[in-house]
């Protein structure tokens, strides 16, 4: 099985692809407002027409059509833009487990990747990636050609997670790396102490960009689902630590529960999307029900 | 505490298993890889601490699961008693029979004595060899351990009901003292009763109990031999009009007929002895008892004659019990009390309130008066001979000449009584004051209180004194308050009051003197209707004034103080008459046995002591015509018939928080002797606890370990 075909599964894409990115990705020129867009260069294309339904927007009606047949039909285009998509992809160790030993928190974020890269390709918009653990390890400039998505890929497949991360220092790396107002989609599972990560995110966000930040976890880490005695070991670290998992679960879900949402609130409040992921969900439900959020968001 | 298993107890060692599996065998915990490691570390300790308790909590459990079931398994048993012993150690056993009348009760053709004695022997035969045993009854006198197993035999044989039977609390009491005495470590009382309500009165209850905390070991048994619904008829004590009377009044006797089990009816008779000692009946009723209804029995006897009559109440036919089915009685009979009354001029006008009182005309002309008032003046006392009569009243007394103060103060000395009425005609205090008045008056004339408001009247507080014991019964319901006093004398340093005024003065005062007593009221009752009266008692419906004066007057001439009837155990004192010249007397007892008797010279007193036996008991000397016949009777207390049991509560209270067993039959009483001696087992309670531990440890595990 190729590369594409492990993570872009057709029927992922079909879900996917029907999914008008480019509502969220010109946000800052074409539907946020009448301003001038702060890209140059990008044009639209008609693309079909489609019939209205409630809910559409009533200024994309074609009354030429509507004066020929009678009926309400939509325009619809495809945008073309030159926003640049970065896949920033965490590489630490921890990213690596898995609890029922079928899909780690890393292939999640790889699918999430690949299905977004095969988006914004299809888009015509470069997508380029990042990945780090203690800095940044990997890069590929983005790029929009189809073949890119196999680059994408083959990268990201051929990368293992292991050691220690640094996440916030990787992000400010990042934002000093980005010349220009990207999108830019964070994979991580934010193991590491929330404060200066959400600095670096503060950051990136100043600098301009638009930030997506896919917190992935793995199954066991959001549901605790161990019983008995039990000792648990640190992948990066290497602590342990023994306890009574029934009695414990309680404290443990409170404890990730208030992590996830302290991320929520501060990346509420400083305009970055936050999407809480765990390795249980389908990633094209999940991914497809953050698009729909996003898009009714406008 | 002992064990049947004693070796089993070394079970108790494998409490160390579940320990050493907690400590080494411990299972190693599940390795799991686990990046959110930091979520955990954050509530870590916490969750350890509980953990560590958690742990402990269910080791605690198992091992004292394991501890119970091996003590379990040893049989432990506890004795109740407390001393260790076998089946087989000699024991230092009391046994206390209760030997009241009432043991007396015939229940299946046997005395509750009897069925007691059958019992005992029984038990003397179970007792361990070279056991102490003493054989003790209710009788007084003290307790001591038989020689061997025969003599407690021969004595128990020889058991008797006697009509002055103690309380068992005190016999308890003396035979526990008597096995604290004994060097033997079993120790054991065994009380054969009927289990009434009067043979465990609750007053002596603390003295038994620290008795049985001072006498370590001892186990007590009730043996009960009594019945739980006896069948019976009994007759109460008996009420007399009067233990002196008058030749002119009647005796009165009163009494109640009480029911224990069905409805039924019986006669109740009353017999009188003639002169040759039989006895005659004079009066009968028939009376129909329900269940446990009580009825007044009430007879009247008219024209006795002057000397003693002693006669008997009893309950025709058979019952259960027959020494409650009888009662005796003893009256003297005397002529008419002659009562000399002295007023002022007109003295007939004066006295007319007190001689009605005394003697209504309505029963002098009938002949009935108990009292023979004669009244002369004031001035007349120094003429009169005194010795005829049996009491003087002074109705408002001017002030006398030393001389009759004097020969007043001789009379009472003699055994006379006298009876002074303060009044108006005191005015002249220091006449009253002379040593030879003070003699009589119980204090010196003070003033005269003046109380015109008419708030101020009679007010005895308790009716103790024999000459308010008329009033005893209505209490609290006599309107003294309708009778107000406006003016009585206020005396100096007053002593021997018998009761006061509303204000706390003293009204009525007593004084004895020599043999007599002299009774001063601070009041006149001699106002004449023409003068402000000093107080209102003689008027209107003045019934309180007519039974005090009658009372007074009986006191004065000794007939409220001469007792006649007893109950059995008391000391008969028959008070002689003044003359008594005669010292040695011959005593009858109700068995027709005669003993000879000395007079107390001194005391004009006839002292008897030997009262055991119920009846009536005559005492003579000299012929039948002159010489002297007098007589008592002796009845058992009403407690030593009850056949009211004691309950439940009423044993809790007597031994209060110290153990006793009852038993009924044999089986019972092996039973508890041998739990006694050998202990109660705990196996099941303690298998209980066991069950109990397992549950909780049960549960403790599953909540701790929920198995997903």
């Amino acid at each position: 099985m190729s590369t594409a075909e492990k993570y872009l599964k057709p029927e992922v894409i079909n879900q996917i692809k029907r999914l008008d990115l480019r509502a969220q990705f010109i946000v800052k020129g074409f539907l946020q407002g009448l301003h001038a867009s702060p890209y140059h260069g990008f044009s639209v294309e008609f693309s079909e027409h489609r019939k209205y339904t409630p809910g559409d927007d009533p200024k994309d009606i074609d009354w030429l059509v509507y004066a020929k047949t009678d009926k309400y039909y939509v325009k619809k285009f495809e945008a073309e833009t030159n926003i640049t998509g970065y896949l920033v992809m965490d590489l630490s160790r921890s990213m690596g487990y898995t609890y029922r030993q079928e899909l780690t928190k890393f292939d999640y974020s790889i699918c999430l990747a690949a299905a977004l890269c095969y988006l914004m390709i299809h888009q015509q918009d470069p997508v380029g990636v990042l990945t780090f653990d203690r800095k940044i390890r990997n890069s590929l400039a983005p790029k929009t050609r189809r073949g890119h998505l196999g680059n994408v890929l083959s990268l990201l497949a051929n990368l293992q997670p292991q050691g220690e991360t640094d996440i916030a220092k990787s992000l400010v790396q990042v934002a000093a790396m980005l010349r220009h107002a990207s999108l830019v989609m964070v994979f991580s599972d934010l193991l590491a102490d929330p404060e200066p990560v959400l600095e670096s995110l503060y950051r990136l966000r100043h600098g301009g960009h638009d930030v997506i930040l896919f917190h992935v976890l793995d199954e066991a880490e959001t549901a605790f689902p161990f019983g008995g005695m039990v000792e648990l070991e640190d992948p990066e670290s290497h602590r342990r630590l023994a306890l009574d998992a029934d009695a414990f679960r309680r404290d443990y879900l409170a404890e990730i529960n208030e992590f996830r949402d302290t991320y929520r609130r501060e990346c509420f409040h400083s305009g970055i999307d936050y999407v809480p992921l765990d390795t249980s969900m389908r990633f094209d439900t999940a991914l497809t029900e953050y698009l729909v959020t996003r898009s009714a968001r406008g | 505490m002992t064990f049947v298993n004693f070796s089993l107890i070394a079970g108790a060692g494998l409490v160390v298993l579940p320990i050493v599996l907690h400590l080494i065998m411990r299972r190693k915990p599940k390795l799991l890889e686990f990046p959110a490691l930091r979520f955990v570390q954050k509530r870590h300790d916490r969750n350890r601490r509980r953990l560590r308790l958690r742990h402990l909590l269910l080791l605690l459990l198992r091992a004292a699961a394991i501890a119970l079931l091996a003590f379990a398994l040893a049989r432990p048993s506890v004795k109740f008693g407390g001393a260790l012993g076998s089946q087989e150690a000699p024991v230092a056993a009391a046994m206390v029979f209760d030997s009241a009348p009432r043991m007396e009760y015939r229940h299946d053709n046997q005395t509750r004595l009897e069925a007691a004695g059958d019992l005992g022997q029984w038990l003397l035969g179970q007792l361990p060899s070279q056991s102490e045993i003493a054989v003790v009854d209710t009788r007084l006198g003290p307790a001591a351990f038989q020689i061997d197993q025969s003599a407690a035999r021969q004595r128990i044989e020889r058991l008797e009901a006697v009509a002055n039977s103690q309380a068992l609390t005190v016999v308890l009491e003396k035979a526990l003292r008597l096995l604290g005495e004994s060097e033997l470590t079993h120790k054991e009382a065994y009380v054969f009763t009927d289990l009434a309500r009067a043979a465990w009165p609750t007053d002596s209850a603390a003295a038994l109990q620290d008795r049985i905390i001072d006498v370590p070991g001892v186990a007590v048994y009730l043996i009960d031999v009594g019945v739980s619904d006896p069948t019976n008829y009994a007759l109460g004590e008996l009420q007399l009009s009067g233990q002196v009377l008058s030749n002119r009044s009647s005796l009165v006797v009163d009494t109640e007929l009480f029911r224990a089990g069905p409805e039924g009816t019986r006669s109740v008779e009353l017999y009188l002895q003639d002169d040759e000692g039989n006895p005659q009946k004079r009066s009968e009723e028939s009376y129909t008892l329900a269940s446990g209804e009580s009825r007044q029995v009430d007879f009247r006897i008219g024209s006795l004659e002057v000397g003693t009559h002693q006669g008997l109440v009893r309950i025709v036919g058979q019952d259960g019990l027959a020494a409650d089915d009888s009662r005796h009685f003893t009256v003297e009979v005397r002529p008419a009390w002659k009562i000399l009354v002295a007023a002022p001029q007109p003295a007939e006008r004066h006295a007319l309130y007190l001689s009605e009182a005394l003697a209504p005309a309505v029963f002098r002309k009938r002949g009935q008066a108990r009292f023979d008032c004669r009244v002369v003046e004031l001035d007349e006392l120094s003429e009169q001979s005194l010795s005829d009569y049996s009491a003087v009243c002074l109705l408002d007394p001017t002030p006398l000449e030393p001389a009759v103060w004097k020969k007043l103060g001789d009379f009472a000395s003699d055994g006379g009584g006298v009876a002074v009425f303060l009044g108006r005609g005191a005015g002249k205090i220091a006449s009253f004051n002379v040593p030879e008045a003070q003699e009589l008056l119980p204090g010196k004339l003070l003033r005269q209180a003046r109380r015109p408001d008419g708030d101020l009247y009679l007010a005895p507080r308790d009716y103790q004194h024999p000459v308010l014991s008329a009033f005893r019964s209505g209490a609290g319901s006599i309107p003294w308050a309708m009778f107000p006093v406006f003016r009585y004398w206020e005396l100096e340093e007053p002593t021997g009051a018998v009761f006061s005024y509303s204000d706390g003065r003293p009204a009525l005062l007593e004084r004895p003197l020599g043999a007599g007593r002299v009774l001063t009221l601070t009041t006149p009752v001699s106002d004449r209707p023409d003068e402000k009266p000093w107080n209102l008692l003689p008027f209107g419906e003045a019934w309180p004034f007519g039974m005090l004066s009658h009372q007074m007057m009986l006191y004065l001439v000794g007939s409220s103080e001469q007792d006649l009837n007893y109950t059995a155990g008391q000391t008969a004192v028959l008070q002689l008459d003044a003359d008594g010249r005669r010292r040695n007397f011959l005593l009858t007892t109700p068995g027709e046995l005669k003993f000879p008797l000395s007079a107390d010279p001194q005391r004009r007193v006839l002292v008897i002591t030997g009262t055991d036996e119920v009846g009536n008991y005559r005492v003579q000397a000299g012929g039948r015509d002159s010489g002297v016949d007098r007589g008592f009777s002796v009845n058992l207390a009403p407690q030593q018939t009850e056949l009211e049991r004691a309950g439940e509560e009423q044993l809790a209270e007597v031994f209060g928080p110290l153990e006793y067993r009852v038993a009924r039959t044999r089986e019972e009483i092996e039973r508890d002797i041998s739990t006694g001696r050998v202990g109660r087992e705990l196996f099941s309670p303690i298998i209980l606890l066991v069950v109990i531990v397992l549950a909780l440890e049960h549960f403790v595990a599953n909540r701790f370990y929920r198995v997903k």
